[in-house]
């Protein structure tokens, strides 16, 4: 039995973090889900993502967050990392944009991504 | 912000992929880019029922969407809307989904391009589209925003 898959290897999704075309944050707050725009380097293999100081609210240290990186506007161009981790505190990467932020680092404890520009068969191992 | 502002519209009409945030049951965050068409006062993402944000929606009504004009990349702006959200799934709203996001997605000079150079693999989307409808029924995401707000880059400023 065949299923099609978008999904890939993570590894190989690299290109979406030497040059990040867009990402966000996401957590809990007392208010609900927070969506959070940040500007992320990829430093040493560590994810650092700025999250601007004037931002309402912010996830704690130890608290569970989705990094979410994507591309794409037509469906064949759609790819993403998601990263699901713990945020903890982190000082500026070298040669971050200077700006009033706070840097935090996402440790991640699962990663996956898609491209559905590679939609392919693959044995179904449900 | 008034949801009705004139400079939030015209991202919600230009924007093409929205990443709406939700929260599981326990209280778990995730968030997922998405195909969406705006609708007088609702925003509408399309996905399958059997979806974490499909199933966060239906355990915890409270979102938070991002939404940007991908082709304006300076100064990068950022609209969030908060709201809330049920999960649709009656025939008449999917039609008129489908009918919106045809016009948004498809039937456009970049969409039709876009299209005619994947030939190849729209058997393949076909089959994946399929696969999908077999684990669960198609639906929307109805948000209904209650606040809104503009986020500047800090790259930017």
């Amino acid at each position: 039995m065949k299923q099609v898959t978008r999904n890939i290897d993570p590894a190989s999704a690299r290109g979406l973090l030497e040059r990040v075309p867009r990402a966000c944050l996401c957590f809990a707050s007392d208010h609900g889900p927070q969506a959070q725009p940040i500007v992320l380097v990829w430093h040493d293999g560590r994810y650092l993502a700025s999250i601007p100081q004037k931002a309402d609210r912010k996830p704690g240290p130890g608290q569970e967050v989705v990094l979410l990186i994507d591309e794409g506007v037509h469906y064949f161009d759609l790819r993403a990392l998601y990263i699901r981790g713990q945020v903890k505190q982190a000082s500026a990467p070298p040669e971050a944009p200077a700006a009033d932020c706070t840097w935090v680092e996402v440790v991640p404890l699962k990663t996956v991504a898609w491209d559905y520009g590679t939609l392919r068969e693959v044995r179904d191992e449900r | 912000m008034n949801v009705d502002d004139p400079a939030m519209l015209d991202i919600l009409r230009r924007c093409m992929v929205a990443r709406i945030a939700t929260l599981s049951r326990n209280g778990r965050p995730s968030i997922n880019p998405l195909y969406f068409v705006y609708m007088p006062g609702h925003i509408w993402l399309g996905t399958v029922e059997w979806t974490l944000a499909a199933r966060n929606v239906k355990a915890d009504p409270r979102v938070s969407v991002l939404l940007e004009v991908e082709r304006d990349r300076s100064p990068r702006l950022v609209l969030r809307i908060s709201g809330r959200a049920i999960v649709r799934t009656d025939p008449k709203g999917q039609r008129s989904y489908n009918l919106r996001v045809a016009r948004k997605y498809v039937l456009t000079p970049g969409g039709i391009r876009h299209y005619l150079a994947h030939l190849r693999q729209l058997k393949l989307r076909r089959h994946y589209a399929a696969q999908n409808v077999s684990m669960g029924q198609p639906c929307i995401i109805e948000v209904t925003p209650l606040e809104a707000e503009f986020l500047g880059d800090e790259k930017h400023g």
